[in-house]
């Protein structure tokens, strides 16, 4: 152990007095970093290329994502959806859920119960006059669905709505 | 100086270039998602483009590195 320590730190492993840990493993710190930097640069830029693909992916999603072709659906008649009252239905699936509301000046208007936030089930909040969510206080305006309070950012899709005779269809989605 | 401990530096400076373009592009991919789910594509083809730019600036550096490597490399065997 004495003789390692007295070894100048700057013995090469090839070197005839360098100790034997030395010639087992004959890496600088200085070597090691310049390795490792290097390395590190090599991994960022792959990220780099994923995160470009990523946003190019997006861009065809958003192609996908909204040019989908929506059901028409029968959803109620119109007389179950009384004066300032909501009313529940699932469209364009049963996996989708909706709220219908008619508004003070007697408008209809319908819009995903799924809060843009983290998707807890938005409900009508009758004495407000806007849609609450109870997850984190959030609401939203009941003529547009735009978000007027808590943390949502984005408004809520609408659901394009037809009156024929008694009976209320659902006819498309307006993100 | 030796040209290792130039290396180095430099490779450390060349490091925190390209991970700050990854944070932003980490960013822009945010946006771009926030887009796609609010329906609003003209956001979505500038932060792709924006991205990519990132993309080709970091890819030029990792080439910077390489090529300073092979030099030294090239020395030290001449």
């Amino acid at each position: 152990m004495n003789g390692e320590q007295s070894t100048p730190r700057a013995a090469c492993a090839g070197c005839q007095h360098a100790p034997k840990w030395r010639t087992d493993f004959p890496i600088e710190w200085e070597g090691d970093h310049y390795v490792s930097r290097r390395e590190m640069v090599k991994f960022l830029t792959l990220g780099s290329l994923l995160l470009a693909s990523a946003n190019w992916i997006t861009i065809v999603a958003s192609r996908m994502l909204h040019t989908r072709v929506y059901p028409e659906k029968m959803i109620a008649p119109v007389s179950a959806v009384d004066q300032q009252s909501s009313f529940l239905f699932r469209y364009p699936t049963v996996k989708d859920p909706c709220i219908a509301v008619r508004t003070p000046t007697g408008k209809l208007v319908a819009y995903s119960q799924v809060c843009t936030h983290l998707s807890c089930a938005v409900i009508y909040d009758q004495a407000a006059n806007k849609l609450f969510c109870p997850c984190h206080s959030g609401s939203f305006n009941i003529v547009q669905g735009e978000p007027i309070g808590g943390p949502p950012t984005r408004r809520l899709p609408r659901i394009l709505l037809e009156q024929r005779g008694d009976l209320l269809f659902a006819i498309g989605v307006e993100v | 100086m030796s040209v290792r401990t130039e290396g180095t530096t430099l490779f450390t400076a060349i490091l925190i270039l390209v991970a700050c373009g990854v944070v932003v592009q980490l960013w822009l991919l945010t946006v771009s998602m926030e887009a796609l789910l609010a329906n609003q594509r003209t956001t979505l083809l500038p932060a792709a483009l924006g991205s990519s730019l990132l993309l080709l600036i970091n890819a030029g550096l990792l080439r910077y590195v390489f090529r300073f490597d092979h030099e030294v490399q090239r020395t030290r065997q001449e």
